[in-house]
This record gives C-alpha cells, structure tokens and sequence, in this order.
C-alpha cells in the first residue's frame, strides 16, 4: 500500500481531526469525508436512541464517534462498525462471520431479476396458457450469507410474479441466522412483501457434498446429523403436487428457474499476495472467500483434470444446475480469466449431458458486463474486477 | 369626463367591434387598464360562458378543469363591468340639467366611490388574467453555488443556505438537504454546492423569485486589512417532479415521450465512479458515488451523499430532470423574449445570469434590483425572517407587473398581426 502523502494527511487534519484517522484505510479524501459523515449520523442517532431508553450510556456522540473512527482504522469494515449495507432498496444487516454484500453482487442481482422477467414474457408468448400461474417462479440461491440475493430477487420480482419460491442455502449457521434476521428486518421496514416470510426459505446445507456418495475417507461426516446436500434440500422442501408434473423424466428434482450464486471464488494465492485487501483478508470470513481446498472432503471427485482450486464450487453448481434443469444460471466470478473458465468448464460440460439428460432448447454462456458501456453503466472497471457468468436456454 | 362619457356614446352606431375597442380606450383612461387586455379578458369570459353550457350539458374532466381555470377572470370583469356601468350610469345622471341638487350630491359622492373601486378592480384583473406558471404546483429543489469571490463566496453561500432553511422552516415548509459539498479548508461552512429538496406542492411559485445571483457586499472574515470585498452566489430553483408520473393526462409527466419534459435515458450516461483494480469479493469500497450526464445539454449531475448507491442514483435523476426541465422552461421564454422584443422594444427581464439582489453588511441593508425594494434590517433577511418575506413579496409584484406588460405586447402583436392579414 503506498505510503499517505503528509500533505494530504495535513489538509485532512485541518478539516477535521478525525479525518487523518480515517484516511488510514479509505485512502482518499473524498471518501473519508463520506464516511465520517456516515458515522457521525450514525454516532448521533445512537446517543439520541439511548438517552431516549434513558440506559445508562453516559457517553456523549463525540466519544462514540472517535471510538468508530479509531474501529474503522484498524480496517474494520464501515458495514460491521455500523452493523448494515444498503442493498438495493434493502437494508442488509451486517454481522462479524458473514460476508458483506458488495455492489457488484447489488449489479448482477438486478441484471437476475430483468433477466428472469424477460424470460417469463418470452414462455409466455409461445405458449398461450399462463404457466407461470400453475407453478411458482422458483430460485435457488446456493451460498446466500447475508441472504441479500434472496432477499433482494424477491423484493424485485414480488410485483410481477404471484408465486415466488426462493430457497437460500449457506454451510454457515452464523450466515443463516442473520439471513433469517435480515428476511424480518426488510419485512418491518416495508420494503419486502409480507409474503416473503412464506416464500423465501433459508436451509443450512453443503454445496459441495454430493448427493448419494458416501464419505468413506471422512467417516465423520457419515451418519445422521451430516449437513444435508442441495439435492436432499431440494427434495425434502419443495412442494409434492410441483414436482409431480415435471418427473416425467424420472428426475427426482423440482425444476428451477432460476440459479444464483456467488460463491467463494478467491484463489489461496490471490488471498496472500495483496490483491485481497487487508480489511477483507482480517475481518471477513474466509469461508466465503476461499473455497476450501486443504480439508476438503471429496475435492478429488468434483474437480476435474486442469481445475484450479478456486474454481471448484463452479465445477459443482454447473452440474447442480443441469441437474435441476436452471432455465437461468448466474454465477459471479472474481474477474474475467475465471468468468472465462467457468464457460469453458460449461461448454465441457454440456454435450455430455446432451447424450444422457433431456434438453429442450440449447443452452448458452456469456460473461457480463463485456461492453465498455455494461462496464460505466454497472460500475465495472472495463478490464478488472468481477464478472458473471449468465448461463440461459436459447439466448443470444 | 363629460366629453368621454359622450365619446363612448357616439360609436354606438358603428360595428360591434369598433363599439368594443372606444369602450376599452374610455375605460383606458379611466383605470390603466390596456384595451388589449380587456379584449383578452372578454375572449376568455365568452370562452368560459361556452364551457359552462358545455358542462350543463355533460360533465368533462378536462373541459371542468379549464373552465375553473378562467373562472376568476370571468367574475373579475363582471365587477369591472359593474363597476364602469354605474360610473356611466352616474355620469349620464349628471349630465341631465333637470336632476335635483340632492340626487346631484349624491351622485357625485357614488361616482367617487366608483371611481376609487376601479383601479383595485383593474388591478385584480391584471392578476387573474397571468397565466399559471408551468411548474407553479410543483415542489422545488434550491440549488445554491458560489460565484465569483473565492472563499468568502462560499463562506456567503452557506449563510444563504442557512436563510432558506429557515425561511422555509417558518413557512411550515420542511426542507431536506439532498446534498452538501464543502471545500477543502479548515472550515465546514464553506460551500461548493448545496442542493436542498421542499417537498411542499407550491414550493416552486414561492421560491420562484430567488433565482439569480445574489451579491453580498461585507468585510470578510477572512480579510486582514479591513476592505469590503464584494462576492457573488447563484441561486437557482427547480421544479421537482412528482416520483415515477403520476397523472396520465399530466403535462408533467417525464416518462411520457411526448411531454416537453421528457427526457430520453439513452442520452444520459450513467457512471458509477468507482476505484480501478480489483472488484467482488477481495475488496469491500464504501463509495457509492453515481454522476449522470445529459450528452445533449452536457448537463453533469453528481451525487455520492448517500451509502446506498440507489438512492443517490434516484437523487440524481430527480436533480437533472429538474435541471432540464427549468432549462426548456427558459428557453422557451427566451422564444417568447424574442417574439415580444418587436413588440415592445426591449423587454426588462431578469434571467439566471443577472444579478437580481445585493446584501449589503456595511450599510445593513438589503437591496432587491428587480422590484427596488430596500430593506434596512439585513439580520432579519438572513434570517428568514419578514425582512426577506417582504422583499420577494415585492418581487413577486414586481414579476405580476412583467408578466401583464408582456402579455399586452404580445396581444398587440396580435392584433398587429391581424391588420396586416387585412
């Protein structure tokens, strides 16, 4: 990290005494007075509200504020000190152990929702009777967190669609709490239809756990209270009468619409070698960053000859989503090369299913944002950054 | 009076319209009132007498709408007409050798009378007859910048936003400040801009009078030798449209392409300002920043106040369609400038470029150079107070009278238009 010109230090001290403090890990100035001011509100509302329980903090907001400031120092993240992120018109609620909703994720979310909604007006040109009204819009939101994709897919999409079914699932039970918590909070704040509560479901599972293969290497896993599989999930929690009408292929799962997932795509190198700041790297889980590689269960059997460690989770989701038929798939990678991969990984994939499983339509990969203009328009650096992978039947 | 009273009789003979047009010149006489704007007035009544038929007949949104509208006028000139009857009325009693003494008295009392109601008369006519300012229902957003003057500008903006505050906090109007950009500098109260949103309907035509360039005049804080330095500061107020149009039928509905308002999304850029490097998960940036640009205006927006990136997003749309909105609106009465120049020889009117008002610390006094009003109590101006009640009260007088004068040119032009067609 380059060095902080005392120039700069020295004008940010003459604005303001807490802003040098700041500047030690937002690094411009611009920001640093966004979010000193994020604190400050946030410092003030908060003495207000305790003065109000007349609890017996005595602490004034300037007290309260330099403690913050001094948190934000050390390379806490802004959204742990002041416990949410904004997501969309949603307030996710953030919490040590989870990983915080990034913009990016906020982007391809939206992209999801008029994806899913062009779809669904497509389906319902070519065939005249309205079957998204027979059966809910189902989604699938494999290493949810916070549950800010759920959450937000369904505020999105609640006005068009009059039966949503989301099932978020995450290995993490600290995430899946806070996901049940942020599900009531964007209820009471009203910018999530009551509905939710019936319709987005949060389940603890194991993305990376196959259905049906026993772990004799781990002979611990084995047994009752083994972390269930998606397909386990799936099967036990979507409702009988759907299925029956879409097992004529004799596929035990229910048919998804939509399967979302940013799972942890940072590569063990990139992690150490300062791509990854250093409020990330110390205060977010690693669990939602690394895929594990050295405790992996059955790694071997997912991954393929020339996979790289970090792509692993893709390797797993793409044949989850062949196998519960994802008209839509998005996957968000962490730049371009692996965004790459991935629809190589697909393409790969595909005509071995196309000999085996029962396809209507072909399915086609893209990486986006690829124009200069997605790229300005999204908030993408034109040649870094993230990426996502749109995986859709027919297409363009 | 008494050759007037039989002038106005004399044409009698003659067509109606040339019976109208002695009418207007007797009653010019009389009150100020400009025989163009009676025509007008008088086309509007008959067009109101037609819609009210229309209405018994069969009720009309819109048809209603308009008819309210005009309204007013209608019962304005009733009473001027009222009022110019029993004047000639009264006259025609004196003019009689045979009318007793008493009567006479009395007469010239009532005639004293009449003549007295006339001028308030005329003077609610004029004002009936303004039309409504396009955006004149609308909230506003106040957007306040420094001009010439450096630090002191800046230092002057922050006071005057202070004054609008708390202007629009003792009108019972609540202001929230959508953005709040301070130099770089030891002090927070240096503005580089500041846009504040008053979300009551109505806002628009209240505060309509302030925009401009308000100069101050003062010794500066910032000043060692004690000269009086003078600055400026630009004021500018927009119409702030309603969320997503409303109303269908609503000449203010941005979305609808055909509405003068509207404004294409493929001409605005939308750019998240974002660090380079590294995105997604191994980097967490709180910036949230989002500038739109209007690529036919080149009209720049830029807003970063806010943490969630939509809701600068949609404070950003909702400043540059106001900014475009109120830059049509002035082109438009520029057209109208220019249609009227001809007319009138130079038109007075003040746009956003002139300086409108000067605060003066040294003298305590504060100057408006539209209306001419002068104020000597400057605290209680930036304060919010009466003091800059009374002088945009002035102004406001001061842009009915303008706004009368244009429309009598443009009547004439009219009516010049027509004699030539003759």
């Amino acid at each position: 990290m380059p060095r902080i010109p005392t120039s700069l230090l020295l004008k940010a001290y003459r604005e303001n005494s807490l802003l040098p403090i700041l500047l030690k890990e937002c690094r411009s100035l611009d920001s640093a007075r966004n979010e000193l001011r994020w604190l400050r509100e946030r410092a003030v509302r908060d003495v207000q509200e305790h003065s109000r329980q007349a609890t017996r903090t005595r602490q004034g907001w300037r007290t309260r504020l330099r403690a913050m400031c001094h948190k934000r120092s050390r390379g806490v993240p802004l959204q742990y000190i002041l416990g949410d992120q904004p997501f969309g018109d949603l307030e996710i609620l953030c919490r040590r152990g989870v990983l915080i909703p990034r913009s990016d994720t906020e982007s391809y979310t939206y992209e999801a929702a008029r994806l899913v909604r062009q779809m669904a007006v497509e389906t319902c040109k070519d065939s005249p009777s309205p079957s998204g009204s027979k059966r809910p819009l189902r989604i699938l939101d494999l290493c949810t967190g916070t549950g800010c994709i759920a959450l937000l897919l369904h505020a999105l999409l609640a006005p068009q669609f009059e039966r949503i079914q989301i099932m978020g699932v995450d290995l993490s039970p600290i995430a899946l709490n806070l996901a049940q918590r942020n599900l009531e909070h964007n209820i009471g704040l009203d910018v999530l239809d009551r509905r939710a509560r019936e319709e987005i479901q949060f389940h603890r599972g194991d993305v990376l756990r196959r259905n049906g293969i026993a772990n004799p290497s781990t002979g611990t896993s084995a047994g009752g209270d083994a972390i269930p599989t998606v397909e386990e999930l799936l099967s036990q929690h979507t409702t009988q009468s759907e299925r029956d009408s879409k097992s004529s292929d004799g596929s035990p799962l229910p048919k998804i619409d939509l399967l979302i997932s940013n799972p942890p795509y940072i590569s063990h190198s990139d992690f150490h070698n300062g791509t990854t700041s250093r409020s990330v790297r110390l205060f977010e889980p690693r669990l939602a960053l690394v895929p594990r590689t050295d405790t992996n269960i059955d790694s071997n059997a997912i991954s393929q000859e020339g996979d790289k460690p970090e792509d692993i989770f893709y390797r797993r989701i793409l044949e989850l989503s062949q196998d519960v038929q994802a008209s839509l798939t998005i996957l968000e990678c962490g730049d371009k090369m692996q965004a790459e991969r991935v629809v190589e990984m697909f393409r790969g994939n595909s005509p071995a299913l196309g000999d085996g499983g029962e396809t209507d339509g072909v399915f086609t990969a893209e990486v986006w944002p690829a124009t200069e203009e997605d790229c300005l328009a999204n908030g993408f650096h034109v040649r870094d950054g993230s990426r996502c992978v749109i995986i859709r039947k027919g297409g363009c | 009076m008494l050759q007037c009273g039989r002038f106005f009789w004399r044409p009698a003979r003659l067509g109606l319209n040339s019976f109208l047009r002695s009418v207007h010149s007797a009653a010019a006489a009389d009150s100020g009132l400009s025989p163009v704007l009676l025509t007008r007035a008088r086309l509007l009544a008959a067009e109101h007498a037609k819609l009210s038929e229309k209405l018994a007949e069969a009720f009309d949104a819109k048809v209603a709408k308009r008819a309210g509208e005009i309204a007013p006028v209608t019962a304005v000139l009733k009473d001027w007409d009222g009022a110019n009857e029993s004047i000639v009325e009264l006259k025609s009693l004196l003019e009689q050798p045979d009318t007793d003494e008493e009567l006479r008295s009395l007469a010239i009392e009532d005639l004293d009378a009449s003549r007295e109601a006339l001028p308030t008369i005329s003077d609610r006519l004029k004002k009936a007859l303004i039309p409504r300012h396009p955006f004149a229902d609308l909230p506003c957003l106040v957007e306040i910048r420094p001009g010439a003057g450096g630090d002191e500008a800046g230092l002057f903006a922050f006071e005057m936003l202070r004054m609008y505050m708390s202007f629009c906090s003792r009108r019972g109007l609540r202001p929230t400040v959508l953005k709040q950009d301070v130099e770089d500098g030891a002090s927070e109260d240096r503005l580089t801009e500041a846009v504040i949103e008053i979300e009551a309907d109505g806002a628009y035509d209240i505060l309509r009078t302030e925009s401009g360039v308000h100069r101050v005049q003062r010794v500066p804080a910032t000043e060692t030798k004690g000269r009086t330095h003078t600055s400026a500061v630009s004021v500018m107020v927009l119409p702030s449209f309603p969320e997503s149009g409303s109303g269908s039928d609503n000449a203010l509905n941005f979305d609808d392409p055909n509405s003068d308002y509207y404004i294409d999304p493929q001409e605005v850029r939308v750019e998240k300002m974002r660090a380079s490097g590294a995105g997604g998960q191994h980097v967490n940036k709180t910036e949230s920043a989002i500038r739109l640009t209007h690529i036919p205006t080149g009209t720049v927006v830029s807003m970063q106040d806010e943490r969630s990136q939509h809701s600068n997003r949609r404070r950003a749309w909702q400043v540059l369609r106001a900014k475009i909105a109120e830059a049509r609106q002035e082109a438009r009465e520029q057209e109208l400038v220019q249609l009227r120049r001809g007319a009138m020889g130079g038109v007075a009117r003040m746009g956003r470029g002139d300086k409108i008002r000067t605060y003066n610390y040294g003298q305590s006094r504060c100057t408006d150079h539209r209306s001419g009003i002068t104020i000597h109590n400057l605290d209680g101006v930036l304060d919010g107070g009466d003091g800059l009640e009374t002088v945009m009260e002035s102004v406001r007088t001061w842009m009915a009278d303008r706004e009368v004068e244009a429309m009598v040119a443009e009547e004439t032009l009219k009516e010049e238009k027509k004699k030539m067609k003759k």
